[in-house]
């Protein structure tokens, strides 16, 4: 009973930690742009992610070596070091569109100045950490966000083409769209495989699995949460698209805010709607960015080998709290330059695609080694998955610049 | 040993994470210090840890950049404190003992002085 409470639990809070600022401005832009066209760029990165992050937990659990003492370890210095500082560089800027996104919605809720609230949630988030153990952290802010299930119960109220939604699970590419418009399809659909396949999400998760100190027996809730609690909150970022599909397009709505997508659920139900809206993008945007914020100070102390983890207090581990706490400095320091949190969130998808080739070659090495791994090594289909979706990551790499470029940030 | 067994050994203990005898981190083996003449058979004596150690095996223009900033610093660790090697790098001595946790304590210390760390 008490394995099924915990796997209920971990199934939950992943559904709840699932979808973020950048997920949430992507799927309903790509929505109200392409209408159901991009679903299945969410369908497809999913199965990306769960594959590598029932990767890194496995590891976890049986080398129990997290990402930056593997990568250090098989890439060597040379990879390694610019990795380690592009990769904070990325989680850094997108901690501070989470920041920033948290004291929008906060705005939206009290009305109080933007630069006072970012002040203000950044100071409670380093307070959080500062005081609760891993997994209190990660089970509160994954079962709060939780309540971003009202877009899904809001698109069963809106009544979408179902037969168009289905369809738009099928790998497609829209006919008839001029050659500027098909340039700025490619640059959502990477976007998307960014957002979603984010490096932090497998550092944090790894990371965790090593914070609490996952065994053999494990593995089966890391499988179980990685499949079935990833994908559901995968199909809750492709809500959000559906409703803007629905909602937005008709109106030709460019909801470049992230306050926006809340109106997915005011317009079905009302004011009760737009606050339970306000409050699941709440909890899970600044989940968000605790997330990204104690990433890089995990990538940092593992790369240094330093003393690191949040089941420690902070005495116990002071170079790793002096990283966390630094980060949201300079995220918090980046949110008070006046830099909208949109931008922001462009720049880390876009520099988040270049580095996730290098993150993600160690897990696979080492998924591969069986002096690491005995016989919990990757079998067929995680090699499959895996190689496939690294020859996607790899593209998507070299194709997210010029693309950025090329297109504007999509606002061409 | 024969000679691709040791360049094999290197190999595999450069960058891995080094533990003490009481389980915690401290540090990764940055380099190692080798002992022989040339032509003769060469000797793994101690292990490396420190910025002084890896920032020369990085690019001269990358080691001129961040030199500055981390320090030369190098501590050397003789082989023959360490257990074990799998995964990691197991010590038989403390991390204190060894040299490896100064910076470490001294934050600790500061880090008590403050409410509920």
């Amino acid at each position: 009973m008490g394995g099924l409470i915990e796997i209920t639990l971990g199934i939950m809070t992943a559904v709840g930690g699932f979808v973020d600022i950048s997920e949430l401005v992507f799927a309903a832009q790509a929505g109200s742009r392409f209408g159901f066209a991009l679903i299945w760029v969410f369908a497809f990165s999913t199965i990306g992610i769960a594959c590598y992050g029932e990767m890194s937990g496995r590891i976890s659990a049986i080398a129990k070596q997290p990402v930056f003492n593997l990568m250090r370890q098989r890439l060597g210095l040379r990879w390694g070091l610019p990795t380690l500082i592009v990769s904070s560089i990325v989680n850094t800027i997108t901690c501070s569109a989470e920041i920033g996104g948290t004291a929008l919605v906060l705005q939206l809720l009290t009305g109080w100045p933007y630069g006072l609230l970012a002040i203000l949630s950044t100071l409670l988030l380093v307070a959080i950490i500062w005081l609760l153990p891993f997994k209190w952290i990660e089970r509160s802010f994954g079962l709060l966000g939780l309540a971003m299930l009202c877009f899904a119960v809001a698109t069963v109220q809106i009544h979408p083409d179902w037969h168009g939604v289905a369809a738009g699970f099928v790998p497609q590419i829209p006919h008839g769209l001029p050659a500027k418009d098909l340039v700025v399809f490619a640059y959502f659909a990477v976007a998307i495989v960014s957002a979603v396949m984010f490096p932090y999400e497998t550092y944090f998760y790894s990371s965790g699995g090593i914070e609490e100190n996952w065994k053999p027996k494990d593995l089966k809730i890391n499988r179980l949460t990685t499949t079935v609690g990833f994908g559901l909150g995968s199909m809750l970022a492709i809500t959000i698209l559906i409703n803007a599909a629905v909602l937005f397009r008709p109106l030709h709505i460019d909801p470049q805010m992230p306050g926006t997508a809340a109106l997915e659920v005011a317009i079905p139900f009302g004011t009760t709607g737009l606050l339970l809206a306000l409050a699941g993008m709440l909890f899970a945007i600044s989940g968000a960015a605790v997330e990204t914020g104690l990433s890089t100070a995990y990538s940092i102390a593992q790369f240094f080998g330093w003393e690191w983890g949040r089941y420690k207090r902070p005495h116990e581990a002071p170079r790793f709290t002096i990283a966390w706490l630094v980060t949201f400095g300079v995220a918090l320091a980046i949110v008070l330059t006046g830099i909208a949190p949109l931008e922001l969130v462009e720049w880390s998808i876009v520099f988040s695609v270049v580095v996730l080739p290098l993150t993600y070659l160690p897990l696979m090495l080492i998924g591969n080694d069986r002096k690491y791994m005995g016989q919990h090594v990757n079998g067929r289909l995680a090699n499959s998955i895996g190689w496939s979706f690294y020859v996607v990551l790899v593209v998507a790499a070299i194709a997210a610049l010029p693309l950025y470029f090329v297109t504007g940030g999509g606002q061409v | 040993m024969k000679r691709d067994d040791s360049l094999k050994l290197l190999s595999e203990v450069r960058d891995l994470q080094i533990v003490d005898c009481e389980g915690r981190n401290c540090g990764i083996c940055d380099d190692v210090e080798l002992e022989g003449e040339p032509g003769a058979r060469l000797t793994v004596t101690a292990l490396l840890v420190g910025p002084g150690a890896y920032t020369r095996r990085l690019p001269r223009w990358v080691s001129r950049l961040i030199t500055p900033m981390v320090g030369r610093r190098v501590v050397r660790v003789p082989w023959n404190s360490i257990e074990k090697i799998s995964g990691r790098i197991y010590l038989s001595i403390k991390g204190e003992v060894a040299g490896l946790r100064t910076i470490e304590d001294r934050l600790e210390t500061i880090f008590k002085r403050i409410p509920l760390s």
